[in-house]
């Protein structure tokens, strides 16, 4: 278990020392027990930050907000910034390095180990918890201690982590400058892809018809893309709606952008949406499930990530997210990738 | 019943500049018959076509989406038919997934000397999409 | 898309189109498309006034694209580009829609074709909508040509763009010059002797200042594109200084180490140190590594000894050469169809059972048996021979396929000269057809059955045998007659199929050449560009094509070297502008588009995707793998396709 002391030591001494210009952690939020992601700039601040099982974000994206901004300002930075970064943090951080979105020298990494346990899927706790909301949530060992207005219990964590932190066999991230926690990866707490099993052994039929509805239910809030490390586009591929003009954009370009995707939120453009999401995302996709926990409305997201992420692995020997140097999924080929789909 | 019957899907073909276009030349100087369901775009390689295309060919209404290339080995640009090959596995993958029949996507090689292949590829595919009815799963519904 | 003044023209074809599509009708649909502002049909829009309308029509109606809704772009884009040019607007503005090979041609159902050549026609509406003016980009090139393969093919096609004025670097894999016509007797249909029309012709090679001979060499790699062609060129060691190198043969009397001689298919045998023939250029000998007891005055070390010459150097090294060159001739020849494939006939462990270039080399003077025809087993003169044709060619099931073109010939020409060196010899030829095409070709074969008396047999040999008396027995029918016939002969000569050498496969594969079927280098076009490959700057001789014989050899040397020499003829060469674009707004530098080029067209500066439009062919390549949408080929933009996809569903 970690102390986090030792986090806010890390970046107490990293920002006094002058090292990095800030940290992005997590700190206690002002409303119930959920943790939020902060920047902080003052050795002082060091003190607020948390390490607790509702430090649930993926914090990659602040480092893509970080380095926007900077572009934005036409500012270059003279020192890197920190990050307090989980197992699948990191593997984003790996995947942003690999796609040469900052330099490895951009960034500070302070690695925390989820070791034996995880984040907490508050929707599994809620019954546990008697209806009770909880206002403060720990690291009890590997399991998690939730104080509500009825007082403290503990509850498994096994029994309340989010899905993909029981799938996740690297909960320790493997690039880092420091690191907090015992790496205990390739631990075996449920098996992966089981969803995605169960998934697909129904027929074509049932698997529209399932995905139909989830589709329908979009309202294209785009809080998935938001959320996402990987969706760092000024403009995404499938946006009729905004537009980056830059000095070079010719006036046909800006009256001609390609409406891949309308704007409605309808089943065809929802769906087309998702997929090209989804495909855009394979080999990039390190399954910090942010995107589904973020959907008002309930879309299994991780469903349409992890089918890529299973093709990636099993089709072409591919992990994202596993070396900073390796080439990307769809720029690469191997001789033997299956053909046989072809005529 | 009827609708069934005269039900014709369909299908946008692209196919490569050096090898399929060229093909289906092939199969146009030898007057092999093939059903007129397929509409040609040429594109320079199967590795120019973007996922995008294919979503954007259903959503618009395609019955059937063909892509077709030069033979692993032979593609006029060495490797693009090797890249198309990856990256169109995962968006059949995905299109399989979600429940749209796998028939309706398609991908074959063919060179420039088999004129009578895409022939029969143009007819197979026809015959397979022929029961399968109008695409409606990701058919953009006009206003 | 942008606002345009498009024009339509849509071609009857004569009947070719007009039969099966209603080009009236697709010229009227076209009219209402927006951006066209002018839309007629024509007969042949590819004739003399069918292109003049064209311009006519562009200058008078301000147009400033073309739509020909005609046939595939590969015949008449260039013919309409042209013609676009010649009216004062860019060539890339026009674009072809192929409505007869795609559409009339392979559709009987009028009102089907008729529909799908509009939308064929829209979508091509829609692609020179979104068109740009480009300008072809010069490329400076490297006024240099290579030539892979010394023999017949390489050296005429050498000479050809030498004597031109052109440098010329000619690399052979082996020793020597010559290939295999070298290992030739006579050529029919003169029986004019080989090697006396051939070394003058390999001595020219080796003096003429502008050719480098790189003997004992092949092609390793070879990046660049036409006009720029960089090829690293493996030069093995020859551990003998040709230059030094008195040719006295003291190297190879003292050489313990005895190994079968190449140059007469293993009739004979030469020392580890050798010169294949005396005649060989260059005149040095050539120390066989594989063959030597080591390279080392302890384990051996006789010739080093011996030489008084001192151009013995054990220290020699495998060398890589890199060479600049603009253009490069494939000349990589022909091997036999492996006699050991062939089971009927004994799978060349029937002794006295010969291939063709084995039955050369007895003919020849210069060769095992001083030109007296003995047979190996018992050098004794075979007083019956027997001919068989067409083995391993012409059989789809077992072997190849093809024809393999010259063996008719040489057949009756070995006929032929087995005749006047054994008057009093018989020989059959089994044939399935006789295939004389060819100045003098018929005649030769004539003379080969009346003068020369040789028994030609129509039918296959099925099988054939050692006796105990020393004869191969061969038996076969004759399917004239209906009978069987069976032949004790003293020696049969195969006449083996031609197949692609191992060279060819391996030039195919470093130099990224599409073969056909049979493994033969492809052509370009077969009619039109028989002596282009596929690919920009590099064309093809002789054998490695397709079977041949020497005259349709020199003449395919000939043309592929004054290919060469245009191509080369002015310092600059003009690329396609159809390439990349990158969308600097939209890059954000994850470099997935330069591990997917395959041509390594494209870095990245300042975080940024540079194409460098030298390298880059189009193929798009980058364009599909961009997730940022940050890179697309000009003209054939993803905006173009997105249109496109809409007209092909406009129905």
């Amino acid at each position: 278990m970690i102390n986090v002391q030792d986090i806010r030591d890390t970046a107490r001494d990293l920002l006094a020392k002058g090292e990095v210009r800030a940290v992005i952690g997590w700190r206690a939020g002002t409303r119930g027990a959920a943790a939020e992601p902060c920047v902080i700039h003052a050795p002082e601040e060091a003190a607020s930050l948390v390490w607790d099982p509702t430090c649930v974000h993926n914090l990659a994206l602040y480092l893509v907000n970080d380095r926007k901004e900077l572009v934005h300002a036409k500012k270059t930075a003279d020192k890197p910034i920190a990050i307090v970064a989980k197992g699948c943090d990191a593997r984003a951080i790996v995947v942003l390095l690999q796609e040469h979105y900052f330099k490895r020298e951009d960034v500070h990494i302070i690695g925390v180990s989820c070791e034996n346990s995880g984040v907490i899927d508050t929707r599994k706790a809620a019954p546990l918890l008697k209806g009770f909301a909880p206002t403060a949530i720990a690291f009890d060992g590997d399991d998690f201690a939730v104080t509500t207005a009825k007082g403290q219990q503990t509850l498994a964590s096994r029994e309340v982590m989010a899905d993909r932190c029981l799938e996740c066999r690297t909960p320790f991230p493997k690039e880092s400058n420091s690191v907090l926690g015992e790496d205990k990866s390739g631990r075996d707490f449920a098996p992966q892809f089981a969803a995605l099993q169960r998934f697909e052994e129904q027929d074509e039929a049932a698997r529209w018809e399932f995905w139909q509805r989830q589709f329908d239910r979009c309202i294209r809030c785009f809080a998935c893309r938001s959320v996402c490390p990987m969706c760092f586009c000024d403009e995404c591929v499938v946006d009729s709606i905004e537009m980056k003009i830059a000095p070079e954009t010719t006036a046909e370009e800006k009256a001609n952008r390609i409406r891949w995707i309308e704007r409605s939120a309808v089943r065809s453009e929802n769906a087309t949406y998702h997929m090209t999401r989804a495909l855009h995302l394979a080999g990039r996709c390190v399954d910090c499930g942010e995107c589904e926990r973020v959907c008002p409305v309930n879309i299994p997201l991780r469903l349409l990530n992890t089918k890529m992420e299973r093709e990636a692995r099993e089709t072409f020997g591919f992990e994202p997210g596993a070396s900073i140097g390796g080439p990307s999924l769809v720029a690469s080929f191997r001789d033997d990738d299956p053909g046989e789909f072809i005529r | 019943m009827s609708e069934q019957q005269n039900y014709e899907p369909k299908i946008v073909a692209f196919l490569c500049k050096w090898c399929s276009s060229a093909g289906s030349d092939l199969a146009g100087v030898s007057r092999i018959q093939y059903p007129a369901n397929a509409t040609p775009i040429q594109v320079p390689c199967s590795g120019s076509v973007s996922p995008m295309y294919i979503l954007s060919a259903l959503k618009k209404g395609a019955d059937g989406v063909l892509v077709s290339g030069c033979h692993i080995g032979d593609c006029h640009y060495i490797e693009g038919n090797f890249l198309a090959r990856r990256k169109l596995h995962l968006v059949k993958e995905m299109l399989r997934f979600v429940g749209i029949e796998e028939n309706r996507f398609r991908m074959s090689w063919v060179s420039a000397a088999e004129g009578a292949k895409f022939a029969e590829v143009v007819k197979e595919f026809v015959e397979d999409l022929r029961p399968l009815g109008p695409q409606e799963q990701l058919k953009a519904k006009r206003a | 898309m942008s606002e345009k003044r498009t024009g339509v023209f849509v071609c009857h074809c004569g009947n070719n189109i007009a039969a099966t599509v209603d080009v009236k009708k697709v010229s009227e649909a076209m009219a209402q498309e927006g951006n066209v502002v002018f839309s007629k049909d024509y007969v042949y829009m590819c004739s003399d006034p069918g292109q003049n309308s064209v311009i006519q029509a562009i200058k008078e109606n301000n147009l400033d694209s073309v739509v020909v809704s005609c046939c595939s772009p590969n015949l008449h884009e260039g013919t309409f580009r042209e013609n676009a040019e010649r009216a004062g607007i860019s060539g890339f503005t026009c674009e072809i829609a192929n409505i007869r090979e795609q559409c009339a041609w392979v559709h009987k159902d009028r009102a089907e074709a008729t529909e799908k050549a509009i939308k064929i026609s829209r979508s091509a509406i829609r692609r020179v909508a979104g068109n740009k003016k480009l300008d072809p980009i010069a490329v400076p090139v490297t006024r240099r040509a290579m030539v892979i393969g010394g023999g017949i093919a390489g050296i005429q096609a050498a000479l050809d763009m030498a004597n031109a004025g052109l440098d010329v670097v000619l690399v052979e894999k082996l020793a020597t010059l010559g290939g295999h016509m070298l290992q030739l007797s006579e050529t029919f249909p003169t029986l004019d002797c080989s090697q006396c029309i051939l070394s003058p012709k390999m001595v020219e090679v080796s003096r003429h200042p502008k050719i480098k001979l790189m003997t004992y060499s092949e092609v390793q790699e070879v990046s660049g594109s036409v006009g720029n062609f960089e090829v690293k060129v493996l030069k093995k060691p020859t551990f003998v200084d040709a230059e030094t190198c008195k040719m006295c043969d003291d190297c190879a009397q003292v050489c313990p180490q005895v190994v079968p001689n190449e140059h007469d298919l293993g009739l004979t045998a030469r020392r580890a140190i050798y010169i294949p023939f005396a005649q060989a250029i260059p005149a040095s000998y050539t120390l066989d590594e594989s063959a030597c007891l080591g390279l080392n005055p302890i384990r051996c070390g006789k010739c080093k000894d011996v030489c008084e010459a001192g151009a013995i150097n054990y220290d020699m090294r495998p060398e890589i050469v890199t060479e600049n060159v603009g253009a490069i001739v494939v000349a990589t020849g022909f091997d036999l169809y492996p006699q050991e494939k062939i089971l009927e006939y004994g799978a060349g462990n029937v002794e006295d059972v010969l291939d063709g270039l084995q039955f050369e080399r007895l003919c020849s003077a210069s060769g095992p048996t001083q030109g007296h025809v003995k047979r190996p087993s018992d050098r004794a003169e075979p007083k019956e021979v027997v001919f068989i044709q067409c083995v391993g060619s012409r059989d789809p099931a077992n072997h190849c396929a093809y024809c393999s073109k010259i063996c008719c010939m040489y057949t009756a020409k070995h006929a032929r000269l087995y005749k006047h060196h054994v008057p009093d010899g018989k020989a059959y030829v089994f044939y399935i057809d006789i295939r004389s095409g060819g100045k003098n070709y018929e005649e030769f074969v004539q003379r080969a059955m009346e003068e020369d008396e040789t028994v030609y047999l129509r039918g296959r040999v099925s099988k054939l045998h050692r006796t105990k008396d020393g004869k191969v027995r061969v038996m076969g029918v004759d399917t004239l007659t209906g009978l069987n016939v069976e032949i004790d002969a003293d020696m049969v000569v195969l006449a083996l199929a031609m197949e692609p050498s191992q060279g060819t496969a391996d030039a195919a594969r470093v130099l990224k050449i599409g073969r056909d079927k049979d493994g033969f280098l492809a052509e370009a076009h077969p009619k039109l560009k028989p002596v282009e490959s596929v690919t920009g700057g590099i064309y093809l001789a002789g054998c490695a094509q397709g079977p041949k014989d020497i005259p349709e050899t020199v003449s395919q040397a000939s043309a592929a070297a004054s290919k060469v020499l245009a191509l080369l003829s002015k310092p600059t060469l003009s690329h396609a502008p159809t390439i990349a674009r990158v969308r600097n707004s939209h890059c954000t530098g994850c470099e997935m588009c330069v591990t997917a080029c395959p041509y390594e067209a494209i870095r990245l500066e300042n975080g940024k995707a540079v194409v460098n439009e030298v390298l880059c062919e189009g193929c798009g390549s980058c364009s599909a793998t961009c997730l940022r949408a940050a890179i697309e080929v000009k003209n054939t933009s993803p905006m173009q396709v997105h249109e496109m996809i809409e007209a092909c569903l406009s129905f």
